[in-house]
């Protein structure tokens, strides 16, 4: 034996060399008990969870049965973003303002849903919601939170934000963003089984839940959306995600109607926080975001909330699509419209709160967190908006970009 | 560890300590591997491998909320797996349970290609020396060798200086060089 060095690397070759038990095989040993000693250990900040760990152990199929019971509404909480202004829709405006409460039945891959949807009181947004599939699958909102109960493992997935319903309630707003749609194209025909006059809006959009594409189908005589398909995908391809075939509108429904009980005892788990990974590549331009070096995540995303809230209030566009990548997918004048509210009394026109930083997760950019905000509107109202913050390191430099919403606004005063 | 690796790392404990179940998912696939094998080299018995990281993340897991990260993580976890090695060492040695002729050929059910220069015998040996090595000087040939623990870090971790580290890491060489020589014989 020579010297140190040779017996160094000798050592090095050694231990390099050993074996150690498959990964698999100590996954299953160690990482149950350590989340589950994570989760009763846990600060009473993060209490509200409920066997976390199961989250991340759910089947398949469980997540499969979610998703398919979440499709039933999702749809509307990005509805509110399309039109054309060549198609006259003031009639139809005047036909759905009168309605606070809406039926929609129709199908999702494997299964038939039906969903119950209402209003606020002031008709700006919805505020119940409760969705059924055949499969045995609930998807409601309740008290700004989020529910999806999954029979298969008997589980009630949440999360403390309204994913589901509409972000603005039917009536002139919502239909009036339809004719901004970019690339929207209307069809008049008629209908094969009424022989009713009908008119059908095609269209299509990147937003926070992915690329997806619609047709939706208007009565011509009533002036009402009576069905709408969407794909996630941009050009309608393949089986669709969401068919409705119908769907009937109410001035009110009775409270009992939204009222869920969970039969048995079932386990309730927090959905875990992600993003669509079909956006990563829009995320992680190097050029985009904000420098996060010297800055804590809470700093960091503060500054880049607060830096893009701003952006909306003085109608910066440019600063906006520069911290909000998915807002290149959008043209001005749907910037104008469907964010920076131009005109609007419900624009945002003061900064109240930004933070503390709520939720985290991950995506395959990096981590994920949840920015709370309370922002003052035009009209003088206050509400609470939630933005994620995707974190990124992109060629050895750290930034962060705001991914978007997380839920829709909840008002507070 | 490289900068980017320790801003990761800082993230993954902010995260962990809000109690986000993906960070601790993260952190644990990030390290398992690393710290199997450096179990692996610091344990007289081998079966005790994932019990050692069992032990280690669970209550890793438990610091949630209040766990401050002083230095890497990687050398944080490393001692950790470092420390639970020796306690489960010292409970083999007291059931007298350790007998140097009775520990199973450690590598030699499966050599793995980085060991195709290295034959059977050498690996036992190997074995063999390791094992006698005094604790303390094994964990430092192991944490700088295995884990890349630079000295100043695991003298912080260890709480000596970092002249002191530097001996042990010596000595254990040297140690272990005397051995294979057959200076000691073992």
């Amino acid at each position: 034996m020579s010297d140190r060095k040779d017996m160094k690397r000798m050592v090095e070759t050694y231990l390099g060399s050993l074996e150690t038990p498959a990964g698999d095989r100590v996954d299953e040993k160690v990482l149950p008990a350590a989340l589950t000693a994570m989760h009763k250990a846990k600060p009473p900040m993060a209490l509200a969870s409920h066997s976390i760990w199961r989250t991340i152990m759910t089947s398949k199929a469980g997540k499969l049965t979610a998703a398919a019971a979440v499709a039933v509404v999702v749809l509307f909480a990005v509805v509110d973003s399309f039109t054309n202004p060549v198609w006259a829709i003031e009639q139809a405006i005047e036909a759905v303002k009168e309605y606070r409460a809406i039926h929609i039945t129709g199908t999702i891959p494997g299964r038939t849903f039906e969903s119950w949807m209402r209003a606020n009181k002031s008709m700006t947004q919805s505020q119940d919601v409760v969705a059924r599939d055949s499969n045995g699958g609930i998807a409601w909102v309740k008290n700004g939170s989020t529910y999806l109960y999954d029979p298969g493992p008997n589980t009630v997935f949440f999360e403390n934000a309204i994913t589901q319903g509409f972000s603005q309630w039917l009536g002139p707003e919502f239909l009036e963003t339809f004719a901004k749609a970019q690339g929207a194209q209307v069809l008049q025909g008629k209908d094969p089984a009424t022989g009713r006059d009908r008119v059908t809006l095609l269209c299509s959009l990147v937003d926070v839940d992915g690329p997806q594409s619609w047709t939706v189908v208007f009565d011509v005589a009533s002036k009402l959306p009576v069905s709408y398909t969407c794909w996630h995908n941009l050009d309608r391809s393949g089986e669709p995600v969401c068919d409705s075939t119908r769907i009937t509108y109410y001035k009110d429904l009775p409270d009992s109607l939204f009222d869920v009980h969970i039969p048995g005892d079932p386990a309730y788990v927090e959905k875990p926080l992600a993003i669509a990974e079909e956006n990563i590549d829009l995320l992680s331009n190097p050029d985009d975001g904000l420098p996060t070096a010297g800055l804590t995540p809470q700093e960091a995303a503060e500054k880049i909330v607060r830096t893009t809230y701003q952006a909306v209030i003085d109608g910066d566009l440019a600063t906006l699509r520069k911290l909000s990548p998915l807002c290149r997918n959008w043209d001005d004048e749907m910037l104008r419209s469907i964010l920076l509210r131009t005109g609007k009394s419900d624009r945002i026109a003061q900064i109240v709160q930004i933070g503390p930083a709520g939720k985290t997760g991950e995506s395959s950019l990096g981590a994920l967190i949840v920015m709370p905000s309370v922002l003052r509107r035009g009209d003088n109202t206050k509400i609470e908006e939630k933005m994620i913050v995707q974190f990124r390191m992109i060629e050895d430099k750290s930034s962060c970009v705001v991914y978007g919403p997380y839920g829709i606004s909840r008002v507070l005063e | 560890m490289n900068w980017v690796q320790m801003i990761e790392d800082r993230f993954l404990v902010w995260r962990f300590n809000r109690g986000d179940p993906a960070a601790l998912c993260r952190i644990y696939e990030k390290y398992r591997d690393s710290l199997l094998k450096e179990a692996a080299a610091l344990l007289n018995d081998r079966a005790g491998v994932e019990d050692v990281l069992h032990d280690v993340f669970v209550e890793f897991a438990r610091s949630v909320g209040r766990f401050e990260l002083r230095g890497s993580l990687k050398g944080y976890l490393a001692i950790c797996v470092a420390n639970r090695a020796r306690d489960l060492n010292r409970m083999k040695r007291r059931r007298n349970a350790v007998d140097l002729d009775e520990v199973p050929p450690r590598a030699a059910d499966g050599i793995g290609p980085e060991q195709a220069a290295m034959s059977r015998e050498m690996v036992a040996r190997l074995d063999a020396a390791m094992a006698e090595l005094p604790d303390e000087q094994r964990e430092i040939v192991v944490l700088h060798v295995q884990s890349k623990l630079p000295f100043r870090e695991i003298a912080r971790l260890r709480e000596i200086s970092i002249n002191t580290a530097m001996s042990r890491y010596r000595y254990g060489l040297d140690k272990l060089r005397s051995i294979l020589n057959g200076e000691l014989g073992s």
